[in-house]
């Protein structure tokens, strides 16, 4: 033979779609709501995100290089990691706290298990956790963004009484249950900012314009299925519903709880992680519903104003069960001879 | 009377490979290639193998039995071309790797022409009864001549403990690339329907239908012009089907156009219906009419590997270097030599293979096709994105089985159904992560199928 000719397994053709250019849309998807964290939170927002993606690059690499594996840079899902955590991290913190929630994320939440598609948790959610659990008082000090004021100083352990803070929408809501009027007061005023994020809240979760124009990019990319957002939408909802059609004085309209916090950023970006969701339709639906109802039994019943973090963790480790649950059946019906 | 799905005549799960008909739609069958030495494989079909019938030193005509069997399930073999047994051995396979043929040195000098076929003006079915096809049938050795080469038949052979109700002839040619059924429809027409008439009268099917993909709206035509000369258009339907990869595979095609559904591990007939491709309905045709057995087919040479594609009428048991010889040579950049299409079809290394009754085509394709644009194509961990989950036509978990069966799970792969897989294809063609999904899931049929054998129960 003058040529070679390589045999294998049918088909000898493939979708030109990578790993790669999944994470890369999933970027590219997070970049309206970076601009937005840029806008509100200006350089402090950006310096958050590049501290979290470079520290979450070098720290996969280290762990390719101890544990003698190629290096896993190119798949891009640590950038991914970096971003989702920023985003997801109040804009205030000092770096020094966002880089080690950046290695927790990466080494604990990502490569112990063997990296890419091997972990049961979200990366970003167990760097999240860690620094919540952690530092509690700065995970929950909510600077007010740039535009309302513009002299922010950085927050430090040792300065946190000076910074100008603000509730964040849900936090303000929490409150509200002690007052009578306060929801009342909450449902009037913080709509609108709650639309385009001139408000407190964690870097990437305030802006729902900058939210849904992403996530709508991701779904015609079919980066993502519909199922998990919608089904967290749905669940989140109707539990809201049902709480404030108890007592609508002391919960704030269900509406709210779709457009404050980390739900609607959260739904997109963080649930739709298919590594740690489930592999069936059916699995994401119940998934979805699972993480919008903890969300919002944390957020109405528990003690923290929000819950999506803890939810996503708790339906990550339910997921292997999920799969389980709805194993597929052929077309055809279950073998009679197995 | 069974009832038609009325629109979406499609399927849960499948992919869109691009169609890359293009390249050989327009090009009328043409014939083929004239080899010297033609090698009759004895196995071109699901059963048993067939014995020779012929040995060395042997002088043959063409058309002659060159290999037979006395097994329900089985089809004899024909020499195309007069001349000399040469040898009875071991000659490369497409799917078998290796397996027994004879090969005949042919003395013509005329390459094959490419038949036509006439219809009787007075052309009644019911002159033959359908002991009589059946027999003719089987004598020609007709299998399916779609891919899995089903002795014929069997299929068609009526049986009173279960009747064939519906007939399907399936025209999807749902592969990429592959022209030969297309071209057959458009240029055969009269001999589909003369041979679909038989096989109705032999099955006793009451309904009968064509099922073309609606990427095909000239065959589509065609065949309902056809049929509206014939008057036969209140007999036979034409369905029209949603263009979808493995819209031709039996079980997706009674799904998509009966909404029935074939048992995992059953076989049509389980549930009343046949399946046969139009290449089929044409040979059948010439074996009863004509009397003439299966002895050449059309075979598509197409990808962008190959310097002219095109149709050609080959007689069976040319190997693909003449074929690629016939056609100007491969391009330096051809880096896989597919028997079949990209999506099914089995990668050859040895160029003397030899074109079955089930070939329908040989394809090349180019080095970016095969390796990606840096030809630098590698395995990358799942991530479990599930798009594989989505695109099976059979409702599986090519994920799961794929990973049970590389750590050696088998029960796990079992307990996924892994028997029910189709092979089709489409897993591994979606997969981000490139990881060869039914390479896998065929592997782990092939260990299981060993373990079996070794441990009886």
């Amino acid at each position: 033979m003058s040529q070679d000719i390589s045999v294998s397994f049918a088909p000898h053709i493939r979708k030109p779609l990578s790993t790669q250019r999944i994470m890369l849309d999933v970027i590219i998807g997070l970049v309206p709501v970076m601009i937005a964290a840029g806008v509100y939170f200006r350089f402090r927002g950006l310096l958050l995100i590049g501290i979290c993606v470079i520290w979450c690059l070098a720290l996969e690499w280290l762990c390719n290089v101890v544990r003698r594996k190629p290096s896993s840079l190119w798949d891009l899902s640590a950038v991914v990691t970096g971003i989702i955590l920023a985003l997801s991290l109040p804009p205030g913190l000092p770096l020094w706290a966002a880089a080690i929630g950046s290695g927790v994320a990466i080494i604990v939440g990502k490569m112990v298990f063997g990296g890419l598609g091997a972990n049961v948790f979200n990366p970003a959610m167990v760097g999240r956790a860690f620094l919540t659990v952690s530092f509690g008082m700065l995970m929950t000090a909510w600077t007010v963004p740039a535009t309302l004021d513009p002299d922010l100083p950085p927050v430090e352990p040792t300065n946190i009484q000076d910074v100008r803070t603000q509730a964040t929408p849900l936090a303000w809501s929490k409150m509200a249950i002690k007052d009578e009027n306060g929801a009342k007061i909450y449902n009037e005023r913080q709509f609108l900012p709650t639309i385009t994020g001139n408000i407190a809240g964690s870097l990437g979760e305030t802006s729902v314009i900058a939210i849904l124009i992403g996530g709508i990019y991701l779904l015609v990319r079919r980066t993502i299925d519909f199922h998990i957002p919608l089904a967290v939408f749905l669940s989140a909802f109707v539990f809201a519903g049902v709480a404030y059609l108890i007592d609508s004085d002391a919960f704030v309209q269900p509406f709210y709880h779709l457009t404050s916090g980390a739900l609607l950023f959260g739904a997109f970006f963080i649930a739709t992680d298919p590594v740690t969701a489930p592999l069936t339709r059916r699995g994401m639906w119940l998934f979805g519903l699972g993480v919008g109802a903890l969300t919002l039994l944390i957020r109405i019943v528990g003690e923290y104003p929000e819950g999506f973090m803890f939810a996503v963790l708790l339906m990550n480790g339910v997921t292997p069960l999920i799969d389980r649950l709805f194993r597929r059946v052929p077309v055809g019906g279950k073998p009679r001879v197995a | 009377m069974i009832m038609f799905t009325k629109d979406s005549r499609s399927f849960a799960g499948g992919v869109h490979p691009p169609e890359s008909k293009h390249l050989t739609e327009g090009k009328a069958i043409e014939s083929g290639p004239l080899a010297k030495e033609l090698a009759i494989h004895l196995s071109q079909h699901i059963g048993a193998i067939a014995k020779p019938a012929v040995k060395k030193g042997d002088t043959v005509q063409d058309g002659q039995k060159v290999g037979e069997c006395d097994a329900f399930v089985c089809a004899p073999v024909h020499t195309p071309v007069a001349g000399k047994v040469k040898n009875v051995a071991l000659q490369p396979h497409a799917v078998l790797g290796r397996g027994k043929a004879v090969i005949v040195e042919g003395q013509s000098e005329t390459p094959p022409a490419v038949p036509s076929f006439v219809r009787p003006a007075d052309f009644d079915p019911a002159t033959w009864t359908p002991g009589q096809i059946c027999d003719a049938v089987r004598e020609a050795g007709i299998v399916g001549m779609g891919g899995a080469g089903f002795p014929t038949s069997v299929k068609i052979q009526p049986d009173p403990k279960k009747p064939r109700e519906v007939l399907l002839i399936n025209g999807c040619e749902c592969e990429p690339y592959i022209t030969c059924d297309y071209r057959i429809m458009l240029e055969w027409t009269e001999q589909i329907i003369t041979g679909i008439q038989l096989a109705q009268q032999a099955c006793g099917a009451s309904t009968v239908a064509i099922a073309i993909e609606d990427n095909k709206p000239k065959a589509i035509e065609q065949m309902n012009a056809t049929l509206n000369r014939l008057g036969l258009a209140d007999q036979i339907r034409v369905v029209s089907m949603a263009t979808k990869y493995p819209q031709g595979g039996e079980r997706q095609l009674i799904r998509a156009v009966l909404r029935k559904v074939v048992p995992t591990g059953g076989i049509p007939p389980m549930i009343g219906v046949v399946v046969t491709n139009v290449a089929t309905a044409a040979a059948v045709a010439h074996a009863v009419v004509d009397g003439r057995p299966l002895t050449h087919r059309v075979v598509t040479v197409s990808g962008e590997g190959i310097a002219n594609p095109g149709n050609y009428y080959v007689p069976i048991g040319t190997p693909v270097q003449a074929l690629i010889d016939h056609c100007g040579g491969m391009r330096d950049d051809c880096a896989k030599v597919v028997m079949g299409g990209p999506m099914m079809g089995l990668a050859i290394a040895d160029m003397s293979t030899p074109i079955t009754k089930t070939s329908g085509a040989v394809t090349f394709l180019s080095k970016t096709q095969v390796a990606g644009e840096d030809g630098q194509w590698r395995e990358t961990p799942c991530i479990r994105c599930g798009r594989c989950l989505q695109a099976c036509p059979e409702n599986l978990n090519p994920t799961r089985i794929a990973h049970a069966v590389r750590n050696s799970l088998m029960d796990k792969a079992e307990g996924y159904y892994i028997s029910a897989c189709i092979e089709c294809g489409c897993c591994s063609y979606v997969c981000p992560a490139n990881i060869d999904l039914t390479g896998y899931i065929k592997t782990g049929k092939i260990h299981l199928a060993r373990q079996r054998k070794k441990m009886p129960a």
